[in-house]
């Protein structure tokens, strides 16, 4: 499916979880996702949300509200001192070779029960469903690419995740903002 | 210097509460680590038998801890 993904969509995935990221949250749900589109502020749906007076600063706050942070996660740098050891020195190294936030999460158990390392952060359910029904709004428009706008309308279909909650609670209304995507994505088949 | 680290070195690291405090986040740690190092060992092809050599673990402790036991698709090798 990702190889019909547009930059700005791949982009907006890559977005979403460093904001899920930025957050300390365990998983990379639908809210994340909205972050991630937002983040762009050229693409279009960051531009249709815009409008209705929707940017990444609000929707960031918005998120951090309605999800707490998990500080229990976070490894005891005091305590770590306390027999000479330099967690930051440690981190900095880590991160060189495993990327940013290599540390920061305990490993986690997968569906088999295996552990896997907290480097990366898995979809929630809502937002692998958000990204299949991106792909169905495309196919339904008949446009052979998903673009950022695909994943918005992706979001506005799913309607039971946080990514709405954010949206509604900011006043705007699903289906006018679908209707504007829509013609903002007009009928080009390809990307670009 | 912190407070903690202060207060450690002061008594002389005689403080249990401070030291097993250190030795449980030393433990996060090392959970992470090894997690990760595991990890990035099985995306370069190693067998579990190699990377439980490294750790001189037992090759079924090392599976057991990262592969999980339920499924039926599991990479054992």
């Amino acid at each position: 499916m990702f190889e019909r993904f547009t930059d700005e969509a791949r982009q907006a995935v890559k977005l979403a979880q460093q904001n899920a990221r930025r957050l300390n949250h365990h998983s990379i749900g639908t809210e994340h996702l909205l972050l991630g589109l937002l983040d762009q502020p050229q693409a279009v749906s960051s531009g249709v949300l815009g409008r209705h007076g929707l940017d990444h600063e609000r929707a960031y706050q918005a998120v951090a509200g309605l999800i707490p942070r998990t500080p229990k996660d976070a490894l005891d740098a005091e305590a770590l001192e306390t027999i000479g050891i330099d967690l930051s020195a440690i981190r900095d190294k880590v991160e060189a070779v495993f990327g940013p936030g290599a540390l920061d999460r305990p490993p986690q158990r997968d569906h088999r029960g295996g552990l896997s390392s907290g480097r990366h952060i898995p979809f929630s359910p809502g937002a692998k469903k958000t990204l299949e029904l991106s792909l169905r709004e495309a196919l339904a428009l008949k446009h052979g690419y998903i673009g950022d706008g695909h994943i918005l309308l992706g979001l506005l279909r799913e309607g039971r995740g946080l990514g709405s909650r954010v949206l509604a609670d900011a006043g705007i209304d699903a289906e006018t903002v679908r209707r504007e995507v829509v013609l903002r994505l007009g009928t080009r088949r390809k990307a670009g | 210097m912190s407070d903690t680290a202060q207060l450690a070195s002061d008594a002389g690291s005689r403080d249990p509460a401070v030291g097993l405090r250190a030795v449980r986040a030393l433990r996060m740690l090392v959970d992470r680590l090894e997690a990760l190092q595991v990890e990035n060992a099985r995306d370069q092809g190693w067998s579990w038998q190699e990377i439980a050599h490294c750790l001189e673990v037992t090759r079924q402790a090392v599976h057991k801890k990262y592969a999980g036991g339920r499924g039926l698709l599991r990479r054992e090798r």
